[in-house]
């Protein structure tokens, strides 16, 4: 047979073979539904949902905001109460606060937020909020899987809860400690794309060159 | 008089490359550059956010299979004999002397090196198709379906395949669209545009001065004229020269906006 033919009857015998679109299609529709679901019964504190915060589009660029709030020595209840039930209690006009005026970088540092529209008590829950290492916190590594991500991961599973939402920056030297495969694999990475370009884009750009320049007859074979 | 460069079959996966390929690039970038207004214009050419995602997934699947055919077809033809010596795409060490001898002719060093059937050059785009194919093909099927694969895996290798997958990604659209779209429209030499992968031949005079050992080679062995095919018929040639350059527009376009939008993204 005709090889074109051939190709052409097994892309579409592999079409036929795809899945159904619906394998494709992301939870995100169930977030949205689940988001609107918990708006609509008033889930959240106010303070956290307020209409028009437009989450994933914070063009603020002003860093956060320690202030006359700073979490200095004078909030040291803060820091001591990572294990407690209530992670917050005692912080200073906690209701007209925003969760990332203080958390500023786990409000960018993740893609949940930046780009799927979710907002921090969807999965740190309401008042008062725990610290993860909280027997009872649902975001506890021993629940949160089934209490969190599955949610709007339908059949979510401990290995699945693993993933890091709060995803470190893979080109800091910070990593390199915390999650270091990310780190090596992100570097090695870029040393290969890095290199390929370095080598390649001037090497272009000076071949370019020298044909535009090389006499008014066309070069690029066996002359000069 | 033209000569044979490329069979039908070998354009056709160029052709499925060339779309799949610019799919690829603009719905996911619709989803990288989601956050920023050009993004979002992206993304609602195919359905948003996550209808770029079902269309992304969909042409990566087709990506693969088309990868999987041409291996395949690759080692059919090697099978036949017909990738023999000289008309084999295998890296050779001449290659890094002809690499190294063409990079001394751009400083006016060296005599351009006589080159055969394929050059350094199109060896190595050739086969960084495979070694993109490999890293974006595996780091995809992985994204595909987080739930399963993290039944395979532990779920902090989605972290891991996401950030290997966009690198791998940017450094392919970012050689395909400055490297390769360069050298095939815009050399001199090539100027507007290098037509032998979409009409399948090449001026046997234009041959002999690009690639004098490969014409001598197929005289010496009285090939030449069985390599001769009919001339493209100019509708054609403009259809090929309009969607070439489309293709180099549009994805001169993505590439532009992607570095103008790259400082308002996320990472």
């Amino acid at each position: 047979m005709h090889p074109v033919k051939t190709i052409l009857g097994l892309l579409l015998f592999s079409l036929w073979a795809l899945p159904g679109p619906s394998w494709c299609m992301e939870v995100k529709s169930d977030v949205h539904r689940y988001r609107n679901y918990e708006l609509s019964t008033g889930y959240y504190e106010r303070y956290e949902v307020r209409p028009g915060l437009n989450r994933p589009l914070i063009m603020d660029e002003t860093p956060a905001r320690p202030g006359i709030l700073s979490y200095g020595p004078g909030t040291a209840t803060v820091r001591v109460r990572t294990r407690l039930q209530d992670a917050h209690a005692g912080i200073a006009f906690y209701e007209g606060r925003t969760c990332v005026d203080c958390h500023r970088q786990q409000g960018g540092d993740n893609l949940h937020v930046v780009r799927n529209d979710l907002v921090c008590r969807q999965c740190h829950g309401g008042e008062p909020i725990s610290s993860v290492n909280h027997y009872y916190s649902p975001l506890n590594k021993i629940r949160r899987h089934a209490y969190i991500c599955a949610k709007c991961h339908q059949g979510a599973g401990i290995s699945y809860a693993s993933y890091l939402v709060h995803e470190p920056n893979p080109a800091m030297m910070s990593t390199r400690e915390s999650f270091p495969l990310l780190f090596y694999a992100f570097w090695a990475m870029i040393a290969l794309a890095g290199g390929t370009l370095a080598i390649f884009l001037p090497h272009t750009v000076l071949w370019g060159l020298r044909e535009l320049f090389s006499g008014g007859k066309k070069k690029g074979g066996d002359e000069s | 008089m033209m000569i044979r460069r490329f069979t039908p079959v070998q354009r056709l996966f160029h052709l499925s490359l060339i779309l799949t390929f610019m799919m690829q690039t603009a719905t996911g970038f619709g989803r990288l550059y989601i956050e920023t207004a050009w993004g979002k214009w992206l993304a609602g050419l195919f359905g948003g956010y996550t209808g770029c995602l079902a269309v992304h997934k969909w042409v990566g699947i087709l990506m693969l299979v088309l990868f999987l055919l041409h291996i395949v077809y690759a080692v059919v033809q090697i099978a036949r004999g017909k990738m023999r010596g000289q008309d084999s795409l295998l890296p050779r060490l001449s290659d890094i002397g002809e690499f190294l001898r063409h990079t001394a002719w751009i400083f006016g060093l060296a005599r351009q090196p006589r080159f055969d059937r394929w050059t350094w050059w199109e060896k190595f785009d050739y086969w960084a198709v495979f070694w993109g194919m490999v890293i974006l093909g595996s780091t995809g099927l992985i994204l595909f379906d987080s739930l399963v694969s993290s039944r395979v895996i532990m779920g902090w290798g989605i972290n891991v395949a996401l950030w290997v997958h966009r690198v791998e990604a940017i450094l392919a659209i970012l050689h395909v669209v400055l490297i390769h779209f360069f050298v095939a429209h815009l050399r001199r030499s090539h100027f507007p545009m290098d037509k032998a992968m979409f009409e399948g031949g090449v001026e046997v005079d234009a041959a002999k001065e690009h690639r004098p050992a490969w014409i001598e080679r197929l005289k010496a062995g009285g090939d030449l004229e069985g390599h001769v095919i009919s001339a493209v018929p100019t509708a054609m040639r403009a259809v090929y020269f309009v969607f070439g350059y489309a293709v180099v527009v549009i994805g001169a376009l993505l590439v532009i906006y992607a570095l103008i939008n790259a400082p308002r993204v996320t990472w």
